[in-house]
């Protein structure tokens, strides 16, 4: 598969560390790509590169073998971008916005339009000043995805969303890739990522630090994680000394702690505690997020 | 494709309540003096005079920073520039109509003006301001005749051009900044000093001493309606400033705003 998005040594400097650094990263067609960070990480900053917006101090980044900074209207033709900021023009109603951006992008048939204003339970009558944060947010969903694109940019798309929404949007995601496109989104949701992405790069202060694929961090293989309660200070005291096993984390105060356990060895965990008064044992599923907190925590380095 | 008909009819949409607005005052202002006896020989003195730059001097002052700096402090150029269309075409396009906003706004008065003017003729000499405070007297006397439709025309295009060279000035400052605070900042200081030091020009020319250097103040004196009325030919010489300095500030500000990163 070709790379669909690449990002090559993109270097921003807004001063005192702010931006981003020697960026690389490449995304291949009909992929579901990832971008984690904190806030200030440098995501929208790269979306901006992107879109054509801003041009890198050096570096470069391209998508569909077009230069961002220089083709950008070339590029706009395939490509459904959600701004991490959300303000409409001053044009009225929804209707008449999705009505404009539709000209705009040159779309006669607005009938994916009504499918989708009616899949998230827009009233596009209502004044774009009036609506809710969430409502704009849809909004801003239906206008990127409207034209069917190629390559969409999503930069935390699921702001405002309530729990339903953002399934409904996870669907959306997943059936974009079903039909081929590239989708690059950017999050601190781990668990939208975990449901679309195929590949997640995490980002700190304008850095890469990692790019896993799915398979790495959600692996049927890897160790898994249980927290166990204790009833009493003393027995948990004499486990916690005592186990075999990895301590992920413990807290003394309530006396839980979290072991890391490998598939095969679930058993001999069970035959441990069998002569413990326990108040809980709990499974703890791996995911993306305590990957980024372990990620962030060794500084960066993986 | 240089212009974008979408971006027009999204600019019409959102700035015309404004222009709608200042059109009516205009156009009404204009009947008002043009019609009433009382107004008559301050036509030109208070309306044309200071009138027409100060309320498209506030119209322009709006308008363009909605058109590019707003949009851009707002971020919601993001939803047109993510659409196939070069930053240029946008601009472009945001040019086109502020230009033809002013050209509507002074076609809508010159029109009236027109009417009123075939229904109640009114005199060169009192046009030229006989008996009102600051009139001169001098010249009303040396002129006789009509206020022909040809002059209001000439008078109309001379303040248009203008009008013109200030919005381009503020449309400049909307294009180079990203940020309304600035852009509105100077763009309120310059149509400011300009219509006011229009004003004390004027009074400088009624005779004020010290007051007529403001005239090196403000191109609004590039605007001379009394050459108009005197049948000279001053008037249009004096339009290659503004049309320069107009087209100087377009292209300043179209340069600024296709190269310098957005915020969006």
């Amino acid at each position: 598969m070709p790379d669909m998005i690449r990002i090559d040594h993109l270097t921003k400097d807004y001063g005192q560390g702010r931006g981003i650094f020697g960026l690389d990263l490449s995304i291949k067609k009909g992929e579901v790509h990832g971008l984690v960070g904190t806030n200030g990480s440098g995501k929208t900053t790269t979306m901006r590169h992107l879109c054509g917006f801003i041009s890198p101090d050096s570096g470069s980044c391209e998508i569909n073998g077009m230069d961002c900074r220089r083709q950008s209207d070339r590029i706009m033709k395939g490509l459904g971008y959600v701004p991490g900021q959300i303000d409409f023009p001053d044009v009225g109603s929804g209707t008449n916005f999705l009505k404009l951006q539709a000209q705009y992008l040159g779309i006669k048939d607005m009938s994916y339009v009504s499918e989708l204003t009616e899949r998230f339970g827009i009233d596009t009558s209502a004044p774009l000043k009036r609506m809710s944060k969430g409502m704009k947010q849809k909004m801003a969903l239906v206008a990127a995805f409207m034209s069917k694109p190629d390559v969409l940019l999503l930069d935390e798309p699921s702001t405002g969303l309530d729990p339903v929404m953002r399934d409904e949007l996870i669907d959306l995601i997943l059936e974009q890739k079903q039909r081929g496109a590239t989708v690059f989104m950017s999050s601190h949701i781990f668990k939208e990522l975990e449901d679309t992405c195929d590949t997640v790069t995490f980002i700190h202060n304008g850095k890469l630090v990692n790019t896993v694929s799915k398979r790495n961090y959600d692996p049927e293989e890897l160790p898994k994680l249980y927290r166990l309660g204790f009833a009493g200070q003393e027995e948990y005291l004499e486990f916690k000394n005592s186990t075999a096993f990895e301590t992920d984390s413990f807290n003394d105060k309530y006396l839980h702690l979290t072991v890391s356990v490998p598939q095969d060895r679930i058993n001999e965990l069970f035959a441990q505690l069998t002569g413990y008064d326990m108040r809980y044992v709990r499974y703890v599923p791996y995911s993306l997020e305590m990957y980024y907190k372990r990620v962030i925590e060794q500084g960066g380095n993986v | 494709m240089m212009f974008s008909l979408p971006l027009f009819k999204q600019s019409v949409r959102s700035n015309c309540v404004l222009w709608g607005a200042m059109t009516s005052v205009l156009s009404v202002l204009c009947a008002q003096f043009a019609a009433l006896d009382m107004t008559q020989n301050l036509l030109f003195l208070i309306f044309y005079g200071m009138m027409t730059t100060i309320l498209p001097g506030v119209y322009v002052l709006v308008t363009a920073n909605k058109l590019i700096a707003g949009q851009v402090d707002r971020g919601s150029m993001a939803y047109v520039l993510s659409t196939p269309i070069k930053r240029t075409s946008v601009v472009f396009t945001q040019m086109v109509f502020l230009i033809g906003s002013l050209v509507g706004m002074f076609g809508v008065m010159t029109l009236v003006h027109l009417g009123v003017n075939q229904a109640k003729p009114l005199s060169l000499a009192t046009a030229m301001g006989m008996g009102a405070a600051g009139g001169n007297e001098a010249m009303a006397a040396a002129v006789t005749g009509d206020l022909t439709s040809k002059m209001i025309l000439q008078v109309n295009l001379s303040a248009l051009v203008v009008c013109i060279a200030m919005a381009a000035v503020c449309f400049a400052f909307s294009g180079i900044f990203s940020s309304s605070k600035y852009s509105i900042g100077l763009s309120g200081a310059f149509v400011g000093v300009t219509v006011l030091a229009n004003m004390l020009a004027m009074f400088g020319s009624m005779g004020v001493s010290g007051l007529d250097k403001f005239k090196y103040l403000t191109i609004c004196s590039f605007y001379d309606y009394k050459s108009v009325l005197l049948s000279g030919s001053e008037w249009i010489v004096k339009l290659i400033f503004p049309a320069l300095i107009a087209a100087a500030a377009f292209t300043a500000g179209s340069l600024v705003f296709k190269k310098k990163d957005l915020p969006l």
